[in-house]
């Protein structure tokens, strides 16, 4: 028991102290984060109310798909974005091995079945009616979709919430497409997994709340959004 | 002869193959009020929908103001509202979702204060209590005027209400029913308005349809009979009602079609009258009794079992007979007023 409270004790320290190997790993977790769940919100969401909103040929198969993405294994993501990143993979050429962004092209691969999946089920459980009251309201298509989809707000945070946590939380990828580089790719997972094979129990327990503490501050924020909504 | 508002020909709409509307031509004309009755399930949502632009026909053209219009047509977008059975309410305030449809028209932003204050007070409701009640924090009678006050501030050319009162209070229900005349009376608007509430329609609307299996049958002057029919043994064809008696009809195209009576050909009389070659009769108590002071005509229901039979005879001739409730009177038609849908 005593290795947790110390981590919990190091943990604080850590952070007092301002440990630039720690603040390293928190700004490269948060760049990579940000970076995938920007591009998947962008890419899930219009991609899920297509999805959920309209009928279409195979629709149902596109569904299955989707859901059985959400459960994607990161070391498979990991290692299909390092064959094409590598330098003798088709993408090789633009350098993104290794990188903060090359993490972050696997992090959204990740998060953008996890957002359509959602968005689609938010934007299916809202009622046939918003449609026609939009419509005969005046809505144009545009403003359908819009109107939409702040209507689906809350299941959209859901989902937005649900693919950051398997973002933020991943290391298979952000191990084998990032390398693990102390002061670069290092992200407090692949840390935590670092620390925790060099027998540093305390120092991974320590990483390991702030990454809870990040988690807890986000989920807080959105939270208070909605509530105040 | 003014182009009508709309000319539908050739509608046809389906569901899985299943046809909901059936409509060879149908033309209604600005600022007519339109009915539309019908068992549920008739198409008359699907027919609205329509109207309404919110769905398109699988078959056939709709005219608005003799153009071709189809959902999101810029000849119809800010013309044509419907207000459905359940309406939906967008999940902020009263005032925000009463002012929606005035920001889609990018109208004069100060002046949306007064023109939701004054759509309000229309259907009833007090601004200074109800702007700023969230959506959830309603009756369903409330939620259904906010509604329709969301589509009266538009003041649209063609107002669509499906079912305006069912499920609501009484109040509300007297609220929307002035609320609908009051659209038609002070702007002109063209309103179609489907109800079970047959007696309103009556008294409102210069023509009723009467729909059912997707077409319109008649003019609300009819009487739908259910099947199943069967042949007995004297070779027409029956239905039992609960007590044993019989209706006759004509031969059906099939056990399970629907019998349409037209209320012109159905005969009321306090004494069994002489029964003629092919023509039935059946005797019942009538069971409601109302006027309808736009045609002069008091409207006359005779239970007979569990089946409601529907005509209208002049306001004198009732006055005559002395016409009373739970009087029991006998109905007779000729088979042959008999048709099948």
């Amino acid at each position: 028991m005593n290795f947790i409270l110390d981590g919990l004790f190091q943990a604080i320290q850590l952070l007092i102290r301002g440990d630039g190997e720690t603040y390293s790993a928190v700004s490269a977790t948060l760049k990579v984060s940000t970076y995938s769940m920007v591009v998947s919100l962008l890419v899930g969401i219009p991609l899920g109310f297509l999805l959920g909103h309209h009928d279409f040929l195979w629709k149902k198969h596109i569904r299955t798909i989707t859901d059985t993405l959400m459960s994607l294994p990161t070391v498979l993501v990991g290692l299909l974005v390092y064959a094409f990143l590598t330098s003798r993979g088709p993408l090789g050429e633009y350098g993104l091995l290794f990188t903060l962004e090359g993490i972050a092209i696997g992090q959204a691969i990740l998060a953008i079945p996890i957002v359509i999946a959602l968005t689609a089920t938010a934007v299916e459980s809202i009622d046939e009616k918003l449609r026609i009251t939009l419509i005969s309201l005046g809505a144009d298509k545009k403003q359908v979709f819009y109107s939409t989809i702040w209507e689906a707000r809350y299941g959209l945070l859901a989902a937005g919430m649900n693919a950051y946590g398997r973002v933020l939380t991943e290391v298979g990828i952000a191990m084998m497409v990032g390398g693990n580089i102390k002061w670069h790719t290092r992200t407090i997972t692949t840390a935590i997994a670092l620390e925790t094979n060099k027998g540093q129990f305390e120092m991974g327990v320590a990483l390991g709340l702030i990454l809870m503490a990040i988690a807890g501050i986000v989920n807080f924020s959105l939270s208070f959004l909605r509530n105040r909504s | 002869m003014h182009t009508p508002v709309y000319h539908l020909s050739g509608i046809k709409k389906f569901y899985n193959r299943h046809p909901a509307v059936d409509i060879k031509e149908l033309s209604l004309h600005a600022g007519s009020i339109t009915g539309l009755v019908g068992p549920n399930g008739s198409g008359k949502s699907t027919l609205l929908n329509l109207l309404a632009f919110v769905d398109s026909p699988s078959n056939g053209t709709i005219l608005f103001n003799g153009r071709k219009a189809e959902p999101f047509s810029e000849a119809v977008r800010f013309r044509v509202s419907l207000l459905a059975q359940e309406p939906y309410l967008l999940k902020r305030s009263v005032y925000e979702n009463i002012a929606y449809g005035l920001k889609l028209r990018r109208g004069d932003s100060s002046q949306y204060p007064k023109q939701v204050n004054e759509a309000m007070a229309l259907v009833g409701l007090s601004p200074g209590e109800f702007s700023n009640r969230p959506w959830y924090g309603l009756s369903g009678g409330e939620a259904q005027r906010v509604a329709l006050a969301a589509r009266l501030v538009l003041k649209p050319e063609v107002l669509i209400l499906d079912e305006p009162t069912a499920g609501v209070d009484a109040d509300s229900a007297r609220q929307i029913m002035a609320c609908a005349l009051t659209a038609s009376r002070e702007w002109g608007t063209t309103l179609v308005i489907a109800s079970h509430n047959w007696k309103w329609l009556h008294e409102i609307c210069g023509s009723v349809l009467q729909m059912f299996k997707g077409k319109i049958i008649g003019n609300g002057m009819e009487n739908i009979l259910f099947g199943p029919w069967n042949q007995g043994h004297d070779g027409y064809w029956e239905k039992a009602l609960e007590d044993g008696r019989r209706i006759r009809v004509s031969t059906p195209p099939s056990p399970s079609s629907a019998a349409i009576i037209p209320q012109s050909f159905i005969t009321l009389s306090s004494h069994a009258p002489t029964m003629k070659q092919d023509e039935h009769v059946l005797n019942g108590v009538i069971a409601q009794l109302s006027l309808e002071p736009a045609t002069n005509t008091v409207m006359v229901s005779i239970r007979a079992g569990s089946q409601i039979f529907t005509l209208r005879i002049p306001q004198e001739k009732a006055r005559e007979t002395a016409l009373f409730p739970g009087q029991k009177m006998y109905i007779s038609y000729p088979l042959s007023a008999v048709t099948w849908c």
